[in-house]
Formats: structure tokens, C-alpha cells, sequence
């Protein structure tokens, strides 16, 4: 039997999530097996970019515009196509230079720009459509192993779509928003992490990025009351979500 | 002729190697590292310090523990914070558990496939299996096997202290937010226990491997300490007998940008080339590896300064021995206590140098008096080795001129995997 041709693609992250799906711990006899690595660049040499794809990945925030051109392409040639990580999906890390004026933070790091060509951070979806998220930084195994399944057995993928809150509950987790008062950005974050940060005594930072529709502003309301300054919510808000509708509603109403 | 490889495969990021050879001499060799620039440390002033490590773990998917130690270690001396010997001790357990694992994944993944002439380990058409059988062309299953054992239990090492093996949470600047309790440290130490036989075998494995008879003129550079084989903190040594103390890193080494590279290149002030990573701390260290290190390197017959880069995947297996028996001494003696400490913020500025899997990491910050940085400085290990490796490429196409186009560059690239480059990390 034919296997689904899988393609994986990096755009401006740490790799994190290609190193994840080619070393899916505990799954990566079946992951790599069961697919036809058609291309997956730290995973294999050679290949070929151009597809078709049957399922093709794609990891990394859009900061350089040859990156849309490239992608516009994989999506023609691909039946499904999911982000996969916080980067491609909210822009994640990289998209934390969209707070301060471009140029600015170009300056700090190379004296001479003339060979740099980098475009305002953005997510994937921003430039095609995109038919799935699996969420997390790094992704959660669980959505990732869900995508997988879904191409393999032709069903629809059903990613986890609820907040960090529920997942601490489920573990029977104190609450450490309203018991030890620290910021934690759970109720507006996407789950799949496992409530790891509060599990591990810390408030969440949001590694998830948002959930959709989650109401920021009232959860900033909330670190307002607990004495949290305004700079220091917009941080809150802008680790991984400074390109995000949920988030940017937040930012919007704090900054100056 | 012209030869390009446009997108260095088996690698982490994305980087090029191009050369011109015209009437039988090499004309001209460039390594672009075309990855493209997240400014890191264009980003990270504004931020506030307990978030750096967060951030900066995001540099790389394979060294996360590396950025963050490094960072944590940094703020921590420009506040003024002294870490107890307890905290020092379980973030070695991190570094070390994700040296082993960074290595495990390179040696098995990205560079055994070369000498089997494979494009990757293992695949649809070539499934694993045993060497016995005709089907699979690789027949690699027993190392397959190895791999996945050994790679699960220092991924749990670095999980129980972390949460997580990719970009842990509970490693924060003032120590570490939970500690596991003795069960599931026995548990570790018992797996760790369970995988000595294999980390022996990967170490014959990588020897037996038929390198290329190469040998490159560059000087070894490493971080040492009188105590232990330095991962987190120590001076700078270099094998034509120079030490540098951490804090005067900058006075002796440069950045410089390159103009075909978005990745910039690190010289020593005046010196030549360097190289960092596995090899070099071997070179400059032995003495103080692991006596069951030592001894698989006896074993094999490994030699210290031998000059050829390719023994990089060798110094790599040697230290994955060295990283699972000092793991499992440092979580026999661990003991249970405080291992969290509030830090007050104020002015000042810090840097750290480490050593992350592919060599000399080093991370500078200075804070105003909120906590907040104003200036961030990271040079990775990639940025070290950047000169060195293309020296190298140009000494290896000029011995081998005369070889067929295919097998130019794929030496080329081979020796580029030796060097295990961090494209990602070298840009950031």
C-alpha cells in the first residue's frame, strides 16, 4: 500500500519541533516508518522539496519574504497541511521583535544591515490556510501523535481545544493564580502541556500560545488587581503571543 | 567547476556550502549560514530577568539546557547571587544528561547514516532490521534499538529535574522550583545503570567507523577547572597553553560579521582559527574525564591532539560515557533540601561562559535597577568553530581536487556533521 508522503519545513525557529517528530520518543520506529519521507531536511539528506505532499508539516515563524513564496508553493502541493509549534502557529519567540520598532532591534544585533532582509514576524496562517494546529513549544506529543493517526487512518484530527486550567484540574493540581498568587497565564492558554508549569510549582508563561477566543483582557484585569504594572502584563502577554488577536487586545489596552 | 550544496542536510538550521574549482585548484569557499536572524539580542532588551531563560532556551531545540544554564548564570552574577554547591550540582545533572542526549541523536541520526551510505538511518524502504537479513539494506536494528534505550533514560534525567527534556521549566534564575522525590530518582539512576552496557557499544560503534584521513591546523579551546571536567563553569584553556578568565572573554575574543553569512564568525584576537566542542574538551581535559571514560577511550585507542576533526563523533561517544557515570555519582549523592532562593534584583551586569554539546557558549547582560536588561551578548559555539570549520573545507577539497563531483560534496558535508554545527544557535 502507498504510504502518505509527508514533508517537513523549517522557517526562523530553533528546530525544536523537526527534532521532536524525527526523534518522537517512544513512537519514532512507527512515525518515520509508516510515512514516505518525501523531504525533512535534519532527518535526511536529499529529497525533494516540491512535493506532492499527502501531509506536510511546517515549523517556524515567517520573518523573510522568500519564506511566503516557498510556502505558498507547499501549500498548492499539499492535501493536508498543519503548523506545528508555537512559532508557526502565533509567531512564538521571534514574533517578541514586533513590540519594538524593527529597525531597533536589527540595529542591536549586526552593524551593517545591507544583507539582512528580515520582514515583520508572522504566523503561518497569516499567508495561506492552514488545516491544523499542533500546538506547543515544544509541540505536545499528544496533537502531534493525533496528526499523525488522523493521516494515516483519513480522519479528521481532533486537537485539544481548552485551557491549561482544565488540565490542572484533571490532575488535581492547587491553583497557584488564586492560592499563591502568581500571574500564571493558564485560564488563556492552550492546552497539551500537561498543567507542567503549575505542576512544577511555577505560574504558566503561555509556551502553548492562546487559546482561541480566550479573554485576555480579563484575566489582565486580574494581574492588575494582584499589583502586576502595566509593562510587566505586556510582558505577560507578548512571550509567545505578540502576534495573536486574543493577545494583542491585551497589549493594545496597556500600552501607552 | 562549481559545486554547491545548497542546504546542508543532517544538520541543525539551514547553511550552505559553495566552491569554485577552476583548472584543477579550489578558486574560492564559502559556509553561508543562510538561517535566517531572529535578533535575540535585539529582542531581549526590554525583558524582564526571570525571563531570559525562558526566552534564550528557544534559541535551540537541542541545547535548551545549555542557553538556559548559561543565561541563568549570567543574571545571577550580575545580581549578586551565589548559588549553593547543591544548585550547582543538579544543573550539571541537566547539562550533562542533554550533552548525552545531543550527542546520542547527532552520532546515531545525523552522522552513522554517512558511513552505512544511507540518507537517513532508517526509513519505509529501509525498515530497521538485522544485519542477517536481505531486506533492509542497512540492517541497523540493534543500533536503532541502543539508540531509543539510551536516549530514554537521559531524556528522564532531564525530565524529572526540568518537567520537560525539550525547553525544562523548573530550571530558574535562584535555583530550581520543584525537586523530585527519592522514588523517581532511584528510578533514573536505575535506568541510567541499565544503559552502561550500551554506552560502551556506542563508543566501539563510532570507532570502528573508517574516517578520512584528514588533519587541520587549529587551536583547541575549552573551559577548565581544577575540580571536575568544567560543563558550567571554569576558565578558558586552549591546547598552545593559553587561560583566560571568564570575565575577560571579550578582551580575547572578537565577533565579527561576514558579509555572505547571517551568522557571525568568532576569532581569538590575533591568533587564527579555533575549535570547540567534544573534541577539544577531550584534547584539553582528558585528565579529568570519568576514569570509565578513560578507559573506553584507552579501549579503542583513542590519541589527544591527533588533528583530525572527523574524531569529533569519537570524542562525542567518550563523553557520553563520561555524562552517564558522573550522572549517576551526582544523583547518588543528591539529597533532599531548599533548592529554590529568592533573588533581588539590582544594577549590574554578568556573563557566563559554559559548555554546551557543540562547545564554548557564552551569554552576557546587564540589568538596570528593575530587573530589566538593557543589553544581551550571546556567542554560541557554532560562531567559535565558523572559521575553523571553513579553513577545513578549503584544506579537504584542495587534498581531494581530484574526486568526482558527489563525493566532494559529500565529504564536504560530512565533515561539515563532524563539526556538529548549531546553524540555528549560531544565528539566533
Amino acid at each position: 500500500m502507498e504510504k502518505p508522503r509527508l514533508g517537513f519545513f523549517k522557517y526562523s525557529c530553533c528546530a525544536g519541533c523537526e527534532f521532536q517528530f524525527m526523534y518522537f520518543q517512544k513512537h519514532i520506529i512507527e512515525s518515520i516508518t509508516s510515512f514516505d519521507i518525501v523531504y525533512a531536511r535534519m532527518l535526511k539528506r536529499g529529497g525533494n522539496p516540491h512535493g506532492p505532499f499527502d501531509i506536510a508539516l511546517v515549523e517556524g515563524t515567517i520573518t523573510e519574504s522568500w519564506q511566503v513564496d516557498e510556502l505558498k508553493k507547499i501549500r498548492e502541493q499539499s492535501k493536508q497541511l498543519f503548523a506545528i509549534g508555537s512559532c508557526a502557529i502565533d509567531g512564538g519567540i521571534p514574533a517578541i521583535k514586533s513590540t519594538m520598532p524593527e529597525l531597533e532591534a536589527e540595529k542591536k544585533v549586526y552593524k551593517d544591515l545591507s544583507t539582512i532582509h528580515s520582514i515583520r514576524p508572522h504566523s503561518v496562517d497569516a499567508y495561506i490556510k492552514v488545516d491544523g494546529y499542533i500546538r506547543g513549544c515544544p509541540p505536545g506529543e499528544r496533537d502531534l501523535h493525533e496528526a499523525l493517526a488522523s493521516v494515516l487512518t483519513g480522519k479528521k484530527p481532533a486537537f485539544l481545544q481548552y485551557s491549561v486550567c482544565v488540565e490542572c484540574k484533571l490532575k488535581g493540581n492547587i491553583c497557584v493564580l488564586v492560592a499563591y498568587n502568581m500571574p500564571c497565564m493558564g485560564p488563556v492558554t492552550n492546552a497539551g502541556c500537561g498543567a507542567l508549569c503549575p505542576s512544577m510549582n511555577r505560574a504558566c508563561y503561555s509556551c502553548f500560545g492562546p487559546m482561541k477566543q480566550a479573554n485576555g483582557p480579563a484575566l489582565a484585569r486580574k494581574f492588575r488587581l494582584m499589583g502586576l504594572s502595566r509593562e510587566d502584563i505586556i510582558r505577560k502577554f507578548t512571550e509567545f503571543g505578540a502576534d495573536t488577536i486574543e493577545f494583542r487586545r491585551v497589549i493594545e489596552t496597556y500600552e501607552d | 567547476m562549481k559545486i554547491k550544496v545548497d542546504y546542508i542536510a543532517r544538520v541543525e538550521g539551514e547553511g550552505s556550502v559553495k566552491f569554485n574549482i577552476e583548472g584543477g585548484k579550489l578558486k574560492e569557499l564559502k559556509l553561508n549560514i543562510w538561517e535566517p536572524p531572529r535578533f535575540f539580542e535585539g529582542f531581549l532588551v526590554g525583558r524582564k530577568f526571570d525571563e531570559v531563560p525562558d526566552i534564550v532556551s528557544r534559541i535551540c531545540g537541542i541545547c535548551p539546557v545549555s542557553h538556559m544554564t548559561t543565561s541563568i548564570r549570567a543574571i545571577e552574577k550580575a545580581v549578586g547571587f551565589i548559588p549553593s554547591l547543591e544548585i550547582k550540582n543538579l544543573r550539571k545533572i541537566m547539562s550533562l544528561s542533554q550533552i548525552v542526549a545531543s550527542h546520542l541523536v547527532h552520532l546515531y541520526m545525523l552522522v552513522l547514516p554517512d558511513y552505512h551510505r544511507l540518507d537517513m538511518l532508517f526509513s519505509r524502504e529501509n525498515p530497521p532490521s538485522p544485519p542477517f537479513t536481505k531486506g533492509g539494506k542497512g540492517g541497523l536494528l540493534e543500533e536503532i534499538k541502543r539508540l531509543i534505550r539510551l536516549k530514554e533514560a537521559v531524556n528522564n534525567v532531564t525530565a524529572i529535574f526540568g518537567g520537560r527534556p525539550l525547553h525544562p521549566v523548573a530550571m530558574v534564575v535562584g535555583g530550581f522550583t520543584k525537586i523530585p522525590s527519592r522514588d523517581e530518582i532511584g528510578k533514573v539512576i536505575k535506568g541510567l545503570e541499565s544503559i552502561k552496557g550500551d554506552a560502551l557499544d556506542t563508543v566501539k560503534m563510532v570507532s570502528k567507523l573508517h574516517y578520512p584521513d584528514f588533519r587541520n591546523n587549529t587551536e583547541y579551546v575549552s573551559i577548565i577547572s581544577k575540580d571536575d571536567y568544567a560543563v558550567n563553569e571554569g576558565t578558558i584553556a586552549s591546547s598552545s597553553g593559553i587561560e583566560v578568565e571568564e570575565d575577560d572573554y571579550l578582551s580575547w575574543f572578537q565577533e565579527e560579521e561576514v558579509p555572505y553569512s547571517n551568522a557571525k564568525r568568532t576569532v581569538m584576537k590575533g591568533r587564527g582559527s579555533i575549535m570547540v566542542g567534544a573534541l577539544s574538551r577531550l584534547n584539553i581535559k582528558f585528565g579529568m574525564l570519568h576514569p570509565e571514560a578513560k578507559k573506553a577511550a584507552e579501549m579503542i585507542g583513542f590519541k589527544i591532539l591527533g588533528k583530525n576533526p572527523f574524531l569529533n563523533n569519537i570524542a562525542q561517544a567518550v563523553e557520553i560515557v563520561h555524562g552517564i557515570w558522573e550522572c549517576i555519582e551526582l544523583l547518588d549523592a543528591f539529597s533532599i533540601g531548599n533548592y529554590f532562593f529568592k533573588v533581588n534584583v539590582r544594577e549590574g551586569s554578568g556573563s557566563a561562559l559554559t559548555e554546551a554539546p557543540r562547545g564554548m557558549l557564552y551569554h552576557q547582560y546587564e540589568l538596570n535597577k528593575k530587573g530589566i536588561i538593557e543589553r544581551a551578548n550571546i556567542v554560541t559555539p557554532t560562531a567559535h568553530n565558523f572559521m575553523s570549520l571553513e579553513e577545513s573545507l578549503k584544506k579537504l577539497v584542495n587534498e581531494n581536487i581530484d574526486k568526482p563531483k558527489n563525493e566532494l560534496s559529500l565529504l564536504c558535508e560530512m565533515l561539515v556533521r563532524a563539526y556538529d554545527p548549531c546553524f540555528s544557535c549560531s544565528v539566533h
